[in-house]
């Protein structure tokens, strides 16, 4: 393994906690920028990352990279998780591969930037597409509905698994539309954060909690985490707007999620079930 | 980053100095355990009779050098404050950890004297002064060294008390009972929680608080120990979702998680260790 820690006896505990040695873990979004980071904290605590992702996404190469990386098998599933079909047939390949699926990570969801789109009106509500609604929801509930099924149904038959819904910090608290104001736009014209991105977040805690006291008894935890955004660059004004409203005044490193998702995908957390974990840098605590 | 990103370096708390209240009691052993085992030095307070024993096992199990433990009953306010200051002086404290609280009759537990009816003003002061006014004063008289280095993570132990109540039918027919006041100072400590990580996030502090659900003490033959095969034991079980009570050393990786740099972008957070009870 290429950053094998040495052992020592003070690691040895953290060691032992958070230990996801040979367990396979499913990614949705594998190939995107998070889902990438998940996958490499669990292939840094010994797990198989299984990447799915749209054929454009390559989720082969990201698999492929990870492998190298951390010495653990990867593997990568170009497939549409809003059909049943395929997400049982990546079900019966892997569990030909590798004989067993331990954790799920509902991470796939369409994140539509709020300037994207052709007239810079189309993310109003008074506007907003049906199209990019149905197809917001499809990726980001249907999806993470058919994978909990498909592959819950799996863990809850091992008798043993772990699934954990990536949310965000706005399925607790509402957009804050001024943040995306642009000068000299007329209202009606201003861009807002679109209304899929808070109803598909939200439904995921919904189904957090759904899964968890569904599955219990049957060895199933089921957790969400909230994130807050990351720092990719984004124009100052916007930042130092956006900083006002975080008490640690920064947005998250694009790695810094992946204690996170160890933490609730590992043993470390065998008393956790139907959580949701906000990692927001204090923004939803004032 | 500065953190590593394999699990034994995110989550480790190696040459971190923790501090520790209410160290020799049923879960704080196990918090103490967690902090030595994964590298903190342990800084910890309790009271002289336990503390001085658990103190003799962790020096020999872990070296002398790494465990400091003062010794002083914390209702002694002016004493608190006293030691507090002796610690900030000596000690560079990167994790504070608000453990202890009083679960004895004398706050209130297990006595028709700390029911809603009949609770005295002086149970209700007790767990007011355990769950409030210690780490109020462990965060100003410890925050100020960490605001200076611009650096430290406090963990309040709360409970899932503070976000539900208690069902009066878990305690019928036994001699069990949690006060009011317990639920209400809990509470208290999450609000101040919020408070800490609002204010002190700019100096790069964050404050986040465990809310552990049935974490029954069976280890213990105390005031507020349950036997193994208590009844109220099976009531418990059937409130949660998991089926089972917690075992203490499942706190261990919420702790773990708080206190070191795998959680650096949480602050004002609750985490519920429930096994459920709470998500439904």
């Amino acid at each position: 393994m290429a950053d094998k820690p040495e052992v020592t006896e003070e690691t040895n505990r953290v060691q032992a906690l958070f230990d996801l040695t040979g367990r396979v873990a499913i990614i949705t979004g594998g190939a995107g920028l998070l889902g990438a980071k998940h996958a490499g904290i669990i292939a840094a605590a010994g797990g198989f990352p299984v990447l799915l992702d749209l054929p454009q996404a390559n989720p082969d190469a990201s698999a492929a990279l990870i492998a190298k990386k951390y010495g653990v098998e990867a593997a990568g599933y170009a497939t549409d998780i809003t059909q049943l079909a395929a997400v049982e047939e990546v079900r019966n390949e892997v569990l030909a591969r590798f004989g067993r699926v331990d954790i799920l990570i509902n991470n796939a969801a369409n994140n539509p930037k709020v300037e994207s789109g052709g007239s810079k009106a189309w993310s109003r509500l008074e506007n907003f597409p049906l199209e990019v609604w149905n197809d917001d929801l499809r990726v980001g509930l249907t999806g993470a509905f058919l994978c909990s099924r498909v592959f819950g149904s799996e863990m809850a038959k091992q008798g043993k698994g772990v699934i954990l819904n990536i949310a965000s910090d706005l399925a607790v608290i509402a957009p804050d539309q001024r943040l995306y104001r642009q000068e000299g736009v007329p209202e009606d014209q201003q861009p807002v954060k679109p209304v899929t991105y808070s109803v598909v977040k939200t439904g995921l805690i919904g189904l957090t909690r759904y899964l968890a006291t569904y599955w219990a008894t049957a060895g199933v935890r089921v957790n969400a985490i909230s994130p807050g955004g990351v720092f990719n660059h984004q124009p100052e004004a916007f930042l130092e707007e956006l900083y006002q409203r975080i008490p640690l005044a920064r947005m998250a490193h694009a790695d810094e999620y992946q204690g996170s998702v160890l933490f609730l995908c590992s043993d470390a957390s065998s008393y956790m079930t139907g959580a949701n974990l906000i990692v927001d840098g204090g923004r939803t605590c004032w | 980053m500065l953190v590593g990103l394999d699990r034994s370096s995110l989550f480790s708390l190696q040459g971190k100095v923790a501090l520790l209240t209410g160290a020799s009691g049923f879960l704080g052993r196990t918090f103490a355990e967690t902090l030595l085992a994964n590298g903190a030095d342990l800084v910890a307070i309790g009271r002289p009779a336990k503390l001085a024993a658990q103190q003799k096992l962790w020096s020999e199990k872990y070296g002398s050098g790494r465990v400091h433990c003062y010794f002083v009953d914390m209702f002694d306010l002016e004493e608190l404050a006293r030691i507090l200051e002796e610690i900030a002086a000596r000690h560079a404290v990167d994790v504070l950890i608000n453990n202890a609280h009083e679960l004895a009759p004398s706050s209130g537990f297990n006595t028709p004297a700390g029911s809603l009816e009949q609770g005295t003003m002086d149970a209700w002061m007790r767990n007011l002064t355990a769950g409030v006014c210690w780490p109020a004063l462990t965060v100003q008289k410890i925050g100020a060294g960490m605001k200076e280095r611009g650096r430290g993570s406090i963990v309040n132990i709360s409970t899932m008390y503070a976000v539900v109540a208690p069902r009066p039918g878990l305690y019928e027919g036994t001699a069990f009972l949690n006060p009011p006041a317990y639920s209400a100072s809990k509470a208290a400590m999450m609000a101040f929680t919020r408070y800490v990580a609002s204010f002190w996030g700019q100096y790069g502090i964050r404050a986040n608080a465990i809310l552990p659900g049935p974490f029954s003490n069976t280890e213990d033959a105390g005031p507020n120990s349950v036997q193994a095969g208590d009844p109220f034991i099976e009531k418990l079980k059937a409130n949660t979702c998991l089926g089972r009570i917690g075992r203490a050393s499942e706190l261990a990786g919420a702790l773990l998680f708080l206190a070191s740099d795998a959680s650096s972008y949480v602050t004002g957070q609750g985490i519920v260790v429930d096994g459920g009870w709470t998500a439904v």
